[in-house]
Order: structure tokens, then sequence, then C-alpha cells
């Protein structure tokens, strides 16, 4: 019985999983999201975190995050949309808790308007893989998972404005700053690729 | 036009298998503390609804009629 019912809830999709789980919550349920979904939001922790054992713990966190706001879904957007959201805001906030918050910084430039730059993201996407790998490990966190976001997962800034919850300017703020930093960590590291 | 590097050093790394039964058995105890805080909570309201209904029924017993069904007796 149990296994014809396991059965049943794989053939369902996302939402219709979400909408029996907001009426009745189920642990065994539940678990056929975390099969759906565990793999890809561990993989982004450890993009961002660079450390298997963080991303474990965030993974663990992220997913009873999850669970308890269930009820909130408004299914508007995308289950995995939806998901992926939290493990951005959780990583982040996590991550900014262990380091010096550099917001002063990036308000500094604010007034001088945000050109998109081109030029750094054409160095940026250029870069040789394993040293691109290597600035990732060596840059800021936050600065790391922000890069990621754009150009791993390739969110456009309308959909990295809804993750993250701040508005436009500053999302294209964070990446600008994120991106001269990287590319100030290649230099540092490889001067000869200057 | 060359890969995106993103793309390439992208993280393939599966999580452990430990990790399902901990999500599982966590949120099994989630499950278990939020039954038990409602039925606390239904208890509790229900308890208070009595009390409040006792104090009601014993502080003003002659300002109702006795018998709501015949308003217009004499």
């Amino acid at each position: 019985m149990f296994k014809s019912r396991a059965k049943k809830d794989q053939s369902l999709t996302d939402e219709e999983l979400v909408s029996l789980l907001q009426k009745e919550m189920d642990a065994e349920r539940f678990a056929v999201l975390y099969d759906r979904y565990s793999s890809k939001v561990f993989q982004k922790c450890v993009g961002m975190t660079r450390d298997r054992d963080m991303a474990k713990d965030l993974t663990h966190d992220i997913f009873l995050k999850v669970f308890l706001n269930l009820s909130k879904f408004d299914h508007r957007s995308k289950f995995g949309t939806w998901v992926y959201s939290i493990t951005y805001n959780y990583c982040l906030d996590t991550l900014r808790k262990g380091q010096r918050h550099r917001e002063e910084d990036i308000d500094e430039r604010t007034q001088e308007g945000i050109p998109m730059d081109d030029a750094s993201e054409a160095h940026l996407l250029g870069m040789r893989a394993e040293r691109l790998d290597h600035v990732l490990t060596e840059i800021d966190a936050t600065d790391r998972a922000i890069l990621l976001m754009k150009y791993e997962d390739e969110l456009s800034v309308v959909d990295m404005q809804g993750a993250l919850g701040i508005g436009e300017s500053a999302v294209k703020m964070r990446l600008l700053r994120a991106r001269d930093r990287a590319i100030a960590k290649y230099h540092h590291l490889y001067p000869e690729g200057s | 036009m060359s890969e995106n590097p993103f793309k390439i050093i992208r993280s393939t790394d599966q999580p452990p298998e430990s990790l399902r039964k901990e999500v599982v058995s966590s949120v099994k105890f989630l499950m278990l503390i939020m039954r038990f805080v409602q039925l606390f909570v239904a208890d509790f309201s229900q308890v208070l609804f009595d009390k409040v209904r006792k104090t009601d029924n014993g502080s003003a017993p002659s300002s109702k009629p006795s018998n709501p069904t015949s308003p217009h007796e004499p």
C-alpha cells in the first residue's frame, strides 16, 4: 500500500505534490521533492561555499526551510524557482555572517551611475576554466555567489531581483563590484596573464 | 566562441546518501512538534472558552431572561 502511494507520488508534478502537502503534512511525500531537488541545491551550495561539509549543512537547513514555508508557496512561480531563491538567499545570508560586509563599499559608487561594463564581462568569461576556478575560490563568498547566479545559472537581472529581494540598480551594482574584484584577483594571481 | 568557463567548472557533486535520512528525520521531528503545539493550543483555547462561559454564567445570572423563547411574558 505504501509502495503504491510512493509510486503515485513520484508521478505527480511538483505543484501537485505541494498542493497535497499544503493540505496535509507528510514527510515521505516531502522526500519525493527532496529527491528531485537535492542534487541541484547541494551543487549550488558547493559552488557558493566551496566546502562540501558546509554545503551539506546548508542543504539540510534549506530543505527544512522549504518544508516550514510550504504553506506560503502561492503557485505563482514554479516550485523549482522558489526553492532556488530560498537556496540563494540562505547561502548568501550564511556567507555574509561569516565575513565583513561590504555594503558601504558598494554605496560609494552608486552616485556615479551603473555602467553595464561589457569589457569586464568579456574578461571574466574569457578566463581559462581552471584559473576562473582559482579566482572564485579566492574572492569573497558573496561575490562568488552573485557571479555564479549570473554566469553559471544565467539568471536575468529581473530573476536576481526576485531571488534576492533587492532593486535593479542594487543587483547591477553588486554584479559590477563582484566582477571588478574577481578581475583584480585574477591580475593578482596571474600577473603574466594581464 | 569559447564555452562559458562557469559552465565548465560547475559542481557535479552529489549530496551524501545519509543526508536524505537526516532531512526526513528532521521533517518528522518538526511535524511532531507542530502537532504537539497545535494540540496544546487547541486544548488551551477550549479550556479558556469554558472558563469564560462559566464566569459569565456565574457573574450575571439574573440579567438575562430565564426563558429566552418567550420574550413577551408579562
